[in-house]
This record gives structure tokens, C-alpha cells and sequence, in this order.
């Protein structure tokens, strides 16, 4: 078994270089990775700021009386979730700014339209899937309960805050915890429009060293982490607020 | 019974130890397997791309592929590669060899082996007329467009070091970005580069090719390292197309001035695989 042991390292030897940590702990490599992990935090920060409102209004959209607003609402959601992330990015990144006049299209591409674009593609896809989960909660609150509220003589707005949506957040938040990691997993998909996020930023480190394992790892592990972080935060939630008996 | 499952255990021990010590190398495989398969980049014109009536590869690169096959005596089977795969598609065994738009350079020499140079050419860049660029050195603090995992990027910075340097995935893609005015210049290798200005048509007079040479980078195929026959065979071949005059003929075919790249003549051998450091 040694023999054979000493057969394989050399093998693996023999392929690609030893393992190089260093590089990823200092160094100029070090701090690219490093760059594009804060950015792609960046990335989740910011789309998250912006997707999580957006899902509430569309989602009240779709509850809406009114026809043409569950209309608007359904279209906002189909259009979007049944279009792959990839789409996405290269249609706000390289087909729409080209429809804006040119003043507009100068003053954006003259800043990072490349983390812009990024934003805008992942909030729209995000929120559209968010929607979908804010309005299975509020719609598992048994509709009695908002009728017993109005008949105890509650006003629309208070039967919504102090009986519905105190019991749909309960519901609402750990499905948006999940396509919270969905996110985040899907933040490296705007590597394709030049955003300088963390699989970017790996690719350019592989290129420049040939150290594909290391650049990959540091990323995998990146990756692996906060995902799991948010898979735990998600399991404290649910943990500290059930959902109560309907 | 017992005696006969031992035996088959032996055997089977040998053949293991056998096999792994007279390990055919990849001529050996290449002739047996009948076929040759070769990474391309099949969208870099006139290297190699798509034919778009046949739908089959053609160029520069997949003629002189098409010879190697033809020496070796097996078929050829192109297969398209990202260029930022390439390098590991070969490494890992996936393709035979790489005719790829591969420069050969010093880093890379301790990846994989070269063939003889079979081109030279050199990053260039352009710009819109309207950024007033002229000269590369004026591209201090300006991002220019360029693909993933090329030496475009470096080559720039090299010169350049405080350029911002934003990648995609093809290189078409950057030079459509350049095109919507995403960055001031694009840069590629200077037979990419004039294949692009003509793609523009009529549209190229706003652009401008800037005069220097990022700097040189000659073009050769890529062989896993350690596989002396195969590079043999590649080197022979290229040799005798030197020799017989169809090398500069095929260079005529794809680069000359009755192409559309409109390459004014031809300044190199196919001699030497040695690069300058």
C-alpha cells in the first residue's frame, strides 16, 4: 500500500505543481480574490435591498381586486422567472442601455455600468421568485381570520398589521432566507458582463498563475461558507419564531 | 476452484502492473483510436470558424490541422474550446491536440509543449476616433474591453499598468461592448483585430487601430507536455509545408491581401519553435 501511495503522489505531482496555499493568504492574488468576494457580498447586500420591497409589491399586485393588477403582477412573475439569469444579465447589460438616449448612455457607461447591470438583472430575477413566496404566506392565513378581524371592527390596514401579516412573516421568511442563498449562488453568473465579483475574479487569478485548483478552492470555499451561513440562519429562524398553528 | 480464482488474480494483478508500465503514448492512441481530435476556437476568423453554407470548420489553423491528421494517417475531429479552457481541456486529455489561437509564450511552457510557430502576430488595440485616443500610452485610467483568459488583459497592463481592464466571455462580446461605448479601446490579437475593423464595413472610419505593438506573440499548436512522437509528427509536418511553398500558400489563403484580413505580406517562417523570453 505505501508503494502504491508514493506511485499516486507522484503522478499528482507529475501533473500539476504542489498545492500553493500562500498565494491564497497574501499576496497580489490574495487580495484579487479577496476584492471580488467584498463584491459579490456587495452585490447580495444591494440586490437584496431593493428585490425584497419589490416582492412585496408584486406580490400585493397579484392579491390585488383588481383584474389588470393580478394581470400586471402574474406577467411581472412569468416573464421573468421562465427566463434563464444568463439571459438576464446580457439583455440589461448589452440590450437595453442601448434603447436609452445618448446623454444617459454616456453618463452610465462612464461609471461601473458592469456591477449596475448586475444589480438590476439579479433584483428583477430574485424578486420575482420572492414574490411568489411572500404571497403563498400571506395567502396560508386562512382568510376567515381577516373577515373576523373586519367583522370585530378592525380597519383594512389594522386586520393586516396586527392579524395577518404578524402570522405570514412567520411563514414568508424562511422561503426568503432560501432564495436569499439562491442569490448568492447566483451572483456569479454576472461574471459573463465583466462584473468584477469573485468567479471573475478566480478566473482571472487561474489565467494569470495557471493554479486553477487554488483559485477554485478559494472561491468554493467562499462560496461554501456564506451559503452555509445563511442555511444556519435559516435554521435559527425557524427554530426561534415556528409558525404557529393556523 | 480456489486455485483458479487466484490464478485470475495474478493475471489480473499483472496485467494491471503490465499496462501501467508499457504505457502507449498518445501517437500509439492517436493511430488506434483512428482519429485525431483537435481544440479549436471555431469563432476567430480566420484561425478557424464555421463555414456558414457547410456548417463544417474551416481556416488558417484547421488546414494545418487537417495536415497533421493526414500525416499521421487518421481522421481529423475538430472540437470547439473556450479559450480560457483550453490549456486544461488538453492537460486532462480531452482533445489531442490544440490548434486554438495559442501564443506561445514562457509562462505557458510549463503547462504544455508548442509546436513550430505557424504564425506571428501581436496584440493591438482600437478605439473610437471620438475618445481622441492616439497612442496606447494614452490609455492611463481608461478601461478597455477585452475576452476572459487570453494575454490580451496582461499584455496592456504590461504597457499600461494603470489601465482597467474589464473581460467577457468571447471576444466578440467585448468588441460589442466597445461598439455600445462601454470602454474607450478593445484589445486583441492584431489578426483578430483586422477582422473585426472589417466586420464594422462602412462604420470602421470612426475607429482607429492604434500604430504600436503591445507586443509580439507567435501562434503555435499546443501538445501535452511529455509526448515527444506527437510534437515529432506536428514538426514534420509543418516543416514540409515550409518547404513544399503551401505553408505561405495557405498564408496567402486566409491572411493575404485577396482575403478579407488583407494581411500585406507575409514576414515569417514556419522554423523554430523557440520564443524570446
Amino acid at each position: 500500500m505505501p508503494g502504491r501511495l508514493r506511485v499516486d503522489n507522484a503522478t499528482i505531482h507529475s501533473l500539476t505543481p504542489v498545492f500553493d496555499f500562500s498565494m491564497l493568504l497574501s499576496g497580489p492574488y490574495h487580495h484579487m480574490l479577496v476584492a471580488g468576494l467584498v463584491l459579490s457580498l456587495q452585490l447580495l447586500a444591494v440586490t437584496l435591498v431593493f428585490a425584497v420591497p419589490l416582492a412585496v409589491v408584486v406580490a400585493l399586485l397579484r392579491l390585488s381586486h383588481w383584474a389588470a393588477l393580478r394581470w400586471l403582477g402574474a406577467v411581472f412573475v412569468e416573464a421573468i422567472r421562465n427566463v434563464p439569469l444568463l439571459v438576464h444579465m446580457l439583455f440589461w447589460y448589452f440590450g437595453i442601455p442601448e434603447l436609452l438616449p445618448d446623454p444617459v448612455k454616456e453618463w452610465l457607461y462612464a461609471r461601473n455600468f458592469e456591477v449596475v447591470a448586475a444589480i438590476v438583472a439579479l433584483t428583477l430575477y430574485t424578486a420575482a421568485y420572492m414574490a411568489e413566496d411572500v404571497r403563498s404566506g400571506i395567502r396560508a392565513v386562512p382568510h376567515v381570520q381577516f373577515e373576523a378581524a373586519r367583522a370585530l371592527g378592525l380597519s383594512y390596514l389594522a386586520a393586516m398589521q396586527l392579524v395577518i401579516l404578524p402570522q405570514a412573516l412567520r411563514i414568508i421568511v424562511p422561503p426568503l432566507i432560501s432564495q436569499t442563498l439562491n442569490l448568492w449562488k447566483n451572483t456569479s453568473i454576472a461574471t459573463v458582463i465583466g462584473t468584477a465579483e469573485l468567479m471573475y475574479q478566480a478566473a482571472k487569478v487561474e489565467t494569470a498563475t495557471f493554479r486553477s485548483v487554488e483559485a477554485f478552492l478559494f472561491a468554493t470555499v467562499c462560496y461554501l461558507s456564506v451559503s452555509l451561513a445563511i442555511t444556519g440562519l435559516a435554521t435559527w429562524f425557524h427554530h426561534r419564531y415556528p409558525v404557529r398553528a393556523l | 476452484m480456489r486455485i483458479r480464482s487466484q490464478f485470475l488474480m495474478v493475471a489480473a494483478l499483472a496485467a494491471s502492473v503490465f499496462s501501467t508500465l508499457v504505457q502507449a503514448d498518445q501517437l500509439d492512441d492517436i493511430k488506434k483510436k483512428g482519429e485525431i481530435v483537435i481544440g479549436v476556437l471555431g469563432i476567430d476568423e480566420p484561425n478557424s470558424f464555421v463555414d456558414p453554407k457547410t456548417r463544417e470548420f474551416i481556416g488558417y489553423e484547421i488546414d494545418l490541422a487537417k495536415a497533421v491528421a493526414q500525416k499521421i494517417g487518421v481522421k481529423p475531429v475538430f472540437k470547439q474550446v473556450a479559450v480560457a479552457a483550453r490549456i486544461p481541456e488538453l492537460q486532462q486529455g480531452h482533445v489531442d491536440l490544440l490548434a486554438a489561437s495559442l501564443t506561445h509564450n514562457k509562462e505557458r511552457e510549463s503547462q504544455v509543449d508548442f509546436g513550430l510557430t505557424h504564425l506571428v502576430t501581436g496584440s493591438k488595440v482600437i478605439v473610437k476616433k471620438s475618445s481622441g485616443i492616439n497612442h496606447v500610452s494614452e490609455l492611463a485610467g481608461k478601461k478597455a474591453l477585452t475576452v476572459k483568459g487570453g494575454t490580451q488583459g496582461p499584455n496592456l497592463l504590461r504597457v499600461v499598468p494603470t489601465a482597467e481592464i474589464v473581460t467577457f466571455e468571447t471576444t466578440q462580446q467585448a468588441f460589442q461592448a466597445l461598439q455600445q461605448g462601454k470602454g474607450v479601446a478593445y484589445i486583441n490579437d492584431e489578426v483578430s483585430l483586422l477582422s473585426d475593423f472589417a466586420k464594422l464595413g462602412a462604420a470602421n472610419k470612426d475607429y482607429l487601430i492604434l500604430p504600436e505593438n503591445l507586443n509580439v506573440e507567435p501562434l503555435a499548436f499546443g501538445i501535452r507536455k511529455g509526448e515527444p512522437r506527437l510534437k515529432a509528427v506536428v514538426d514534420d509536418t509543418l516543416r514540409e509545408l515550409e518547404a513544399s511553398g503551401q505553408a505561405e500558400k495557405l498564408f496567402l489563403k486566409w491572411y493575404g491581401p485577396d482575403s478579407r484580413i488583407k494581411f500585406p505580406k507575409r514576414e515569417f517562417k514556419i522554423e523554430s519553435d523557440r520564443v524570446a523570453g
